[in-house]
């Protein structure tokens, strides 16, 4: 899950020289969006004179349906020295992408959340690793609950419970530990050879997707 | 093109994982962010047949859609690992895994993997992604990233490994940066990227624990009250401050028979009859109906279908205003509220035709008899709809009437207590309304959060009474009834005037109203005339909508009159948007109050499939219309929603 926010005003000024068309993309605004502050400067912005239109919809991550809604904006668009974007990354690339030949600004830093692939903010985060390590770890990822990624047992930085690195995290291998003493399965722990994370899966499942 | 999460771990793996396990269960997501080509994927059953091959004894499997929605997985796991399970066997992405893991007893086992893709896609199957990187690079590079375009993610320009345009890495691939190159070059930009001093990427940026306290906070909020719900921009400050005015006569009302849930009233007056304000015109016509009355008095000059908010033309009552305002021999005041009966409060309510004026138009004398003991009277000012404020003006200025309405509901179905709600973006209302129930112990004001559909019947019972109106049921069948500001309103004006429900407050507003504004508007007045009065439409194209942006109706014509339950008028943007195939991204299942899986009914449509929309209580489904807000394929899901609920009449 992709969110956004505003980047520093001043850094957003220097971009506009001349007139801005403004498109503002609520299709994630459910998990967040920085809808007041955006408003607010655009407001100041159209004030100043130095907006021709703006243009508010859903998901313009999704070309076709981006198209429709610029298509009723040509004039303003046209008017326009730039486009500034308050979006994701994805929709400042396809933003740029359909007007390939206008300066289009991103308004906006993207940031992502646990659980990004998933539909809600979770609990949960899963690293994408390809080679998914829960079986020996309980059913809590390693990756994600452990600071630095450990694959293979903690570190011994830990101190009561909590990471050295966030003392307001519990060690996720600690967490592990328990987890798999209450199962009692902790020798499945205790048998697993040395763990090595293969970073060459990230291209290798990408592939395997695309032929399959 | 698709992103699916999650691929079976290779058969070697698996036979080793499955080495002295026995009895296993299987839970399977059915994947997201896909083409939605069938309700139930393969994979688990793939799975489930390998363990058999491996003489392994398979205790049962489930398919779930979206397994990491927590809450909603948590339900459906209820009592369905069989006893004699050993293991759980989960086919998902990581996240489900975890979920699962953290849910059961029962060791899990991970019989898949995640893919990695790289960067973060949108909500369209297309093949932009985002690196999430905080600091976003595409003002200096034309608005192609080069840190996922280029595959070693530089930040300052090409390695100067590429050859003919191909990167070393990946040959399939172009050079990022020679893209951004040729961008740059052809929109004479290449002075701006040269003066740009080095940039060096910050990986402390994305700041985990701001995000995570982030990703609390919306969870926190999406699940409070009740499951899901959005919050679309509120734009009330349009309207919010304008006090309420009566709107100016007409020259013409055209009064529908039809303003209600039930059977159109049948007309009781003919054409060249005199009628004066509050004077029957058409009566109720069996138990699900209700009377209508005239706001103006002068002649009646028609009866014949006219058009009508709802698009078809509606048997209508024309009457030409004299502008006189003669009051019916009706109007006068019933008895104080003390000295009624609630049968006599219920027969007012019938008589002065009074219906729920939120939207829906249901005969408010019908709820008015539960025949079951209310434990509370909930008064609904919420007016979560965006862009409306006619609530809002008439919690300010009717505070007492509002109260007397409360007070003569409670009578009449004997309940304790009532409750009047309010959203917390209401605080005046909310301010004035505690005052005046500071010294009723009969009363009490309960803030809410601002979230639609926050007033929907069931969502307020959920919400302020912690209970969950049964599947088909009623709020009386769980203690309680609930009724609109204006309903409430309306219900002290019969008593104390005798005044039948012949005018209602209306916003007019929306992003392109010239003059925005509340009204006290006559039942029947015209809808363009009330735009002229407002100035009109200051965008060409715009859509005008009677009701709320969420669940009003989108009028192609606008020469209809107001109705009993117009609580606004209003002009907003036009969607431009057309429909895509669902993606299954969950979005809908994610927000919808209710906890249904609004994409499952589209599905189950396409495939002509009733029986299946039944068994996922399609009739749970009250039309909110999150579901459609959210959709990131714009699919008119509460279009199919209505037709699946005829589609099911008659199957068993």
């Amino acid at each position: 899950m992709l969110i956004t926010q505003l980047k520093a005003k001043e850094s957003i000024d220097a971009l506009v020289n001349g007139k801005a068309f403004i498109i503002n993309c609520f299709g994630c605004k459910e998990v967040h969006f920085p809808e007041q502050e955006a408003i607010s400067l655009q407001k100041e912005m159209a004030d100043a004179g130095r907006v021709t239109g703006t243009l508010t919809m859903d998901y313009i991550c999704n070309p076709d349906n981006l198209k429709l809604h610029t298509d009723n904006f040509k004039a303003e668009i046209d008017a326009a020295d730039i486009i500034l974007v308050f979006a994701c990354g994805v929709g400042v690339q396809t933003v740029s992408d359909l007007f390939a030949d206008k300066k289009v600004y991103a308004a906006c830093d993207t940031y992502r959340l646990p659980g990004y692939q998933g539909v809600t903010p979770q609990l949960f985060d899963c690293d994408q690793c390809g080679m998914c390590f829960l079986n020996g770890t309980g059913g809590i990822c390693p990756l994600t609950a452990c600071s630095k990624g450990l694959v293979n047992g903690q570190c011994g930085g830990a101190k009561n419970g909590m990471c050295e690195v966030d003392p307001e995290m519990e060690c996720g291998w600690e967490r592990i530990q328990k987890r798999l003493t209450a199962l009692c399965r902790i020798d499945v722990l205790k048998n697993l050879p040395v763990q090595i994370r293969d970073y060459s899966t990230d291209d290798a499942t990408k592939e395997c997707k695309e032929t399959e | 093109m698709d992103y699916t999460k999650y691929v079976l771990k290779d058969r070697e793996e698996l036979a080793s994982l499955l080495e002295g396990k026995d009895n296993i269960f299987v839970i399977a997501c059915n994947k997201c962010f896909k083409e939605f080509e069938s309700v139930v994927e393969t994979d688990g059953d793939e799975f489930a047949a390998f363990a058999k091959e491996q003489g392994k004894n398979v205790t049962g499997i489930v398919n779930i859609d979206f397994l990491c929605n927590q809450l909603l997985t948590s339900k459906k796991l209820e009592g369905v690992v069989p006893e004699g399970t050993d293991f759980i066997a989960v086919v998902s992405c990581g996240l489900g895994i975890q979920i699962v893991a953290d849910m059961e007893e029962i060791p899990v086992i991970a019989a898949s993997n995640s893919l990695n893709y790289i960067g973060h896609h949108g909500m369209a199957l297309t093949q932009k992604t985002c690196g999430a990187c905080a600091q976003c690079y595409l003002n200096i590079t034309g608005g192609i990233c080069p840190i996922v375009d280029c595959s070693k993610s530089l930040l300052n320009g090409q390695c100067g490994g590429a050859k003919n345009g191909k990167c070393e890495v990946d040959p399939k691939k172009d050079c990022a940066w020679e893209k951004i190159y040729q961008r740059l070059e052809a929109q004479g930009r290449q002075r701006d990227f040269l003066d740009q001093p080095v940039q060096l990427r910050d990986y402390n940026k994305s700041n985990f624990k701001v995000v995570n306290d982030f990703v609390k906070e919306i969870r926190d909020g999406r699940l409070s009250g009740y499951n899901g719900g959005v919050h679309p921009s509120e734009n009330k400050e349009l309207a919010e401050n304008i006090p309420l005015k009566k709107f100016p006569e007409s020259d013409v009302v055209v009064i529908p028979t039809s303003m209600h849930a039930g059977a159109p009233a049948e007309p009781v007056v003919n054409v060249g009859d005199k009628v004066k304000v509050g004077q029957l015109i058409a009566a109720q016509k069996g138990f699900i109906s209700a009377n209508v009355h005239s706001s103006v008095s002068g002649t009646v000059i028609a009866i014949e279908p006219r058009p009508h908010s709802k698009g078809t033309d509606v048997l209508a009552i024309v009457i030409q205003n004299d502008k006189q305002n003669t009051l019916d021999e009706s109007v006068k005041p019933a008895k104080p509220l003390d000295e009624l009966t609630p049968d006599e409060i219920v027969e007012i309510v019938k008589d002065k035709g009074i219906t729920g004026m939120g939207g829906a138009g249901f005969p408010t004398y019908v709820k008015l008899k539960p025949g079951k003991p209310i434990d509370a009277v909930l008064l609904n000012g919420c007016e979560c709809e965006p862009y409306l404020t006619a609530d809002h003006r008439v919690l300010l200025e009717n505070a007492d009437d509002v109260i007397y309405g409360l007070k003569a509901i409670i009578k009449a179905v004997g309940a304790p207590k009532g409750i009047i709600v309010i959203e917390d973006n209401k605080p005046d209302a909310i301010e004035l309304m505690e005052a005046k129930v500071a010294d009723d112990d009969m009363l009490e004001v309960a803030k809410v959060r601002t979230k639609y559909p926050q007033g929907a019947e069931k969502m307020l019972i959920k919400n302020v009474m912690k209970r969950m109106v049964p599947s088909g049921g009623l709020p009386a069948d769980v203690g309680a009834v609930v009724a609109n500001v204006s309903t409430a309103v309306a219900i002290s004006d019969a008593i104390q005037k005798g005044m039948p429900l012949v005018e209602r407050a209306v916003s007019v507003t929306g992003d392109y109203m010239k003059e925005p504004g509340n009204f006290m508007v006559k039942i029947g007045t015209n809808v363009q005339d009330i735009i002229d009065h407002c100035g009109g439409i200051t965008r060409e194209g715009a859509t005008v909508k009677m009701g709320g942006l969420m669940m009003g109706a989108v009028l192609e014509n606008t020469n209809v009159p107001i109705i009993k339950g117009s609580n606004g008028i209003i002009a907003v943007n036009t969607d431009y948007t057309e429909e895509k195939e669902c993606i299954k991204c969950g979005r809908c299942q994610d927000v919808c109050p209710m906890e249904l899986a609004p994409l499952k009914f589209y599905r189950y449509m396409k495939d002509n499939d009733p029986k299946a929309l039944l068994e996922n209580n399609i009739r749970d489904c009250f039309e909110c219309g999150c579901c459609q807000y959210i959709c990131s394929s714009k699919i008119p899901l509460v279009k199919w929603i209505k037709a699946g609920k005829q589609a099911i009449m008659g199957v068993k």
